[in-house]
């Protein structure tokens, strides 16, 4: 009976667990994908009559190629960056990992805004100091900042990865009288490899899925999400606009399912895979290490004059002949600033702990029970972070726009926007943390009688607390940052600040939007620090107990 | 993991009686709670101002009575809205000052959310019609005309509609427009002089070589300012010299704008040297911020009405029909240009004094129904023209 009784907590659990995958999921999608179904009288392929014509193609060839060359550029510097520190040792190995989470907390267009300050037609660079006059808007200025954008995450992801590569190994290369770039040629990079195209792949979907950047700085130039967008907003063809996202599903899909197979490989080669205690340092050739220092070095002076260049816009008028110092963009927040700030913070507090949370659940059945059906939940948990945010946002307007499940204008439509958009980054961290545990933890609380629930948590939540964290940061972070999924989902009285960011910035002030930006990088900074200090502690002894697990 | 956690949940708790309970904590000043307190601040200026004139002139006391008759009935009224809250789509730069004054009239809440109406619309859409506010305030007159046909709003015969002139509001009563708009140039002095230029007077100016590169508009497909830019020029032209007009001007453009608020912003950052733009008292104020200067043109002035409307679903018909009423009355009116200066709807309602140099006369005489039955073949058109 006892067991009976578990079991049955054990499936409502799950069952749970599936119906809000279902209900914030695909009823969404599935609602939005219907709209561009939808014609004056019923069921019409209108608007997928023309999707191929010569202007959609030209725009997908656009997004292609500008994703491409942004993650390509994105990716060597992430590795560059990420040799770099791992030659270094430990003390700045770390420095440039805190380094990197800063770079990593900017919201969205706070780049473009610096570039155009920086490098616009009055461009306190291009024409401040050089004299010249030209229009830094086109293609190139967005495959640069979306390239910029990637960059910390790539290197962090890629420095984690290089601390799991067998130290043996390179040091027995290195007893057996190999040099510097023949360890790196042969043995690091090599194990590096499909963490590189991970990267690679998921800054390449990123980008497909990114309008902000190409309407900010592209000028004339048009990519497929930012069409898609436009169409949306600017005219009365909804459908259209839904049309034209679908469109971009299928590359985001490819791409994606590369990264997903490469990440499969990384776990799967480091599973039990203990480093070696102490530090291992590459001894690198002089020149490898002056030209990734310098590359590194580089990344970090673009991202210090970034943040230079807000605070300096939010203090000072950039536009006349002198620089003017003034406190008038802080006078002029609307007193909605503050209240959206507000909403904000606690939406993606929220976000951040409820999405680790499930991620970690849905992990829980997906690798430590292996029920068949989960890999397929697990594909579809995906697509929230590979379809376009504007297309998941108008589904969410589709789906809850009817009673009984009208939700528009509550907390609730925002924060599990905020959950299932970046669910699978949780359960991503999670899978990974399970593969760490020995899986005779599981039996053992089975012998002694616990129910799965319990195993699940009380034994094995308190055990993934690191992985727990890391999807806490990550999804506070874009939360707090996310515009394309929420743009449309807002409503009166229940804004967000990024919203807010984004509408300062779209008609161009600048100033105010530098306000704006500071206090938001001021509030994920310190959220995150105090996250990483509260789970940081005693990790070591748990290690410990690992091993001998 | 456990203080994490609990630090965070705490965080929470305390944050959440923040935002729910607006009133109690201090500090946390939302903007429903400043638009009611300066609510009360004006009714007891008005409350004083009227006793003052009770007793300072007796004589006229009947008539006081009256009018306090008067208020005590349009208050009962208005009793039971009291505390209600409006929602509103704005698409009116400068307007959420206004409200205050409605407020303290009728003790109903205004909440707001600044959207583009291009926003709006689509987002209306994919909610099948339904929209979560009661109004909708200003903004382009194109996306009205969409609401209008796809079945989205309501009709209301405002008392005021009769101080509105036929050509500025719906027929049906679908929408009426609070204010005109007229459009003109922005020009950034300092790039100018740099360049040693003159600041264009007309649009047949625009077309001069000497500009090329210099201009900034967005593009009509994407704003519904540009459009009506396009449209009404195109009105007052005739079709062979308007699209003459514009395939010049395209020829010193060399990027178009994704919005229409973005020229404005870019000419005082000095990006640009002319910006072509929608003019209001805001365009007025950069005037003494950037080393900019608004230039109204001299052969013909284009315009966009501003409209009101009332969703069709909207939760609140009551308070939205009264908030209709206050924009469309004199009173209204005039509340409304004073936080932001535009030409009003109502004919007894005066020309902002900034504005008082325009001459009226030179508005084109436009057919605003025309927008939107138009949009398609003159934006096909239009994407010819500038490929």
């Amino acid at each position: 009976m006892k067991i009976s009784m578990g079991k049955l907590a054990d499936r409502a659990f799950l069952i749970l667990l599936l119906g809000l995958i279902f209900l914030f999921i695909v009823y969404p999608i599935v609602s939005i994908t219907a709209i561009s179904f939808r014609g004056k009288d019923g069921f019409s392929l209108d608007y997928y009559k023309d999707i191929l014509s010569g202007d959609n193609l030209t725009l997908i060839g656009n997004s292609l190629w500008v994703a491409a060359s942004s993650s390509l550029i994105s990716t060597f510097f992430s590795v560059t960056i990420a040799l770099f520190a791992f030659a270094c040792s430990k003390k700045t190995r770390r420095f440039i990992q805190n380094a990197a989470m800063m770079a990593m907390i900017s919201p969205p267009f706070i780049s473009s805004l610096a570039f155009i300050v920086l490098f616009g037609r009055r461009g306190l660079i291009t024409r401040g100091l050089l004299g010249l006059s030209m229009n830094p808007y086109g293609p190139a200025a967005v495959i640069l900042l979306q390239a910029i954008g990637g960059i910390a995450y790539g290197a962090l992801m890629l420095i984690v990865a290089l601390e799991q590569i067998d130290g043996y190994q390179i040091m027995a290369a290195r007893d057996l009288g190999a040099k510097g770039s023949t360890v790196i040629r042969k043995i690091v990079l090599p194990s590096l490899w499909p963490g590189i195209l991970s990267v690679f792949f998921v800054r390449f979907t990123m980008s497909l899925a990114d309008f902000g950047t190409p309407i900010i700085v592209g000028g004339n130039f048009r990519v497929l999400a930012t069409e898609a967008y436009l169409t949306a907003i600017s005219t009365p063809h909804l459908g259209k606009a839904a049309a034209i996202s679908i469109l971009m599903v299928p590359s985001a899909m490819i791409a994606f399912y590369f990264y997903r197979n490469n990440m499969k490989a990384i776990s799967e080669s480091n599973v039990m895979k203990e480093g070696l205690e102490g530090e291992v340092r590459l001894k690198l050739p002089r020149s490898f290490t002056l030209f990734t220092g310098f590359c590194t070095g580089l990344y970090f002076l673009i991202i210090a004059l970034k943040y230079g260049v807000t605070i300096l816009s939010a203090f000072a008028n950039t536009s006349g002949r002198s620089l003017q110092l003034t406190l008038d963009y802080f006078t002029r927040l609307s007193p909605n600033v503050y209240k959206s700030l507000l909403h904000s913070v606690i939406f993606s507090l929220l976000a951040g702990l409820l999405s680790s949370f499930i991620g970690i659940a849905i992990s829980y059945y997906l690798e430590r029970r292996k029920l068949p059906f989960m890999p397929v939940v697990e594909f579809i948990t995906s697509l929230p972070y590979i379809i376009p945010g504007i297309f998941f946002g108008l589904g969410y307007v589709a789906a809850f726009s009817k009673q009984p499940l009208y939700l528009r204008g509550t907390a609730t439509i925002l924060i599990s926007n905020y959950i299932f958009r970046q669910l699978t980054v949780s359960i991503k961290a999670a899978n990974t943390a399970f593969k760490g545990i020995s899986e005779n933890v599981d039996r053992a609380g089975q012998d002694l009688g616990a129910s799965p629930l319990s195993i699940f948590f009380r034994i094995l939540l308190p055990q993934v607390k690191q992985s727990f964290t890391s999807s806490f940061i990550t999804v506070f972070t874009s939360s707090m940052s996310a515009v394309g999924a929420i743009v449309f989902i807002i409503s009166p009285g229940m804004s967000v600040a990024s919203i807010e960011l984004f509408q300062s910035t779209e008609v161009g002030e600048y100033g105010v939007a530098s306000v704006q930006a500071l206090f938001m990088i001021g509030i994920v900074a310190f959220v995150n620090l105090l996250a990483l200090k509260l789970s940081k502690p005693k990790s070591a002894a748990k290690a410990k107990i690992k091993v001998q697990s | 993991m456990k203080k994490f956690l609990t630090t965070i949940l705490v965080l929470v708790l305390l944050l959440v009686p923040v935002v729910s309970c607006k009133q109690e904590v201090p500090g946390s000043k939302t903007e429903a709670t400043t638009v009611a307190e300066k609510a009360e601040d004006k009714t007891e200026a008005a409350t004083e101002k009227a006793t003052e004139a009770t007793t300072e002139k007796a004589e006229e006391k009947p008539a006081a009575e009256e009018t306090e008759e008067k208020k005590a009935e349009a208050d009962s009224k208005n009793k039971d809205l009291e505390g209600t809250t409006l929602k509103v789509l704005l698409a009116y730069g400068g307007a959420d000052a206004s409200f205050p004054d409605f407020t303290a009239k009728t003790g109903i809440k205004v909440e707001f959310t600044s959207i583009s109406t291009g926003k709006a619309l689509a987002q209306i859409q994919a909610a099948d019609g339904v929209s979560d506010a009661d109004v909708w305030f200003g903004g382009g007159v194109d996306s009205y005309l969409a609401a209008t046909d796809l079945g989205y709003l309501m009709q209301y015969d405002s008392e005021g509609r009769k101080a509105v002139a036929d050509q500025y509001k719906d027929a049906e009563g679908y929408w009426t427009s609070l204010a005109l708009v007229p459009a003109g140039f922005l020009v950034n002095t300092e790039v100018l002089e740099e360049k040693s230029l003159e600041s264009p007077k007309t649009w047949e100016d625009l077309t001069d070589p000497k500009y090329e590169g210099e201009l900034i508009m967005a593009s009509p497909g994407i704003s519904g300012t540009q459009y009506a830019i396009l449209n009404g020029t195109l009105q007052a032209l005739g079709e062979e010299k308007g699209w003459d007009l514009w395939k010049k001007i395209d020829a010193n453009v060399t990027q178009y704008a994704q919005g229409g608020g973005e020229p404005g912003p870019k000419t005082c950052a000095g990006e640009f040297g002319i910006g072509i733009l929608a003019i209001t008292g805001g365009t007025y104020a950069l005037e003494s911020q950037y080393p900019v200067k608004v230039v109204v043109p001299e052969d013909y002035i284009p315009w966009t009405p501003a409209p009101i409307a009332i969703f069709k679903d909207a939760k609140n018909v009551e308070a939205a029909k009264l908030f209709v009423d206050y924009y469309l009355s004199k009173e209204g009116q005039e509340s409304l240009r004073e936080a932001d200066a535009r030409i009003m709807s109502r004919e007894d309602v005066d020309v902002p004094k900034i504005m008082d140099t325009i001459d009226l006369s030179k508005l084109i005489k436009q057919d605003v129904t025309l927008f939107g039955a138009q949009r398609d073949d003159l934006l096909a058109q239009w994407d010819e023209l500038v490929k």
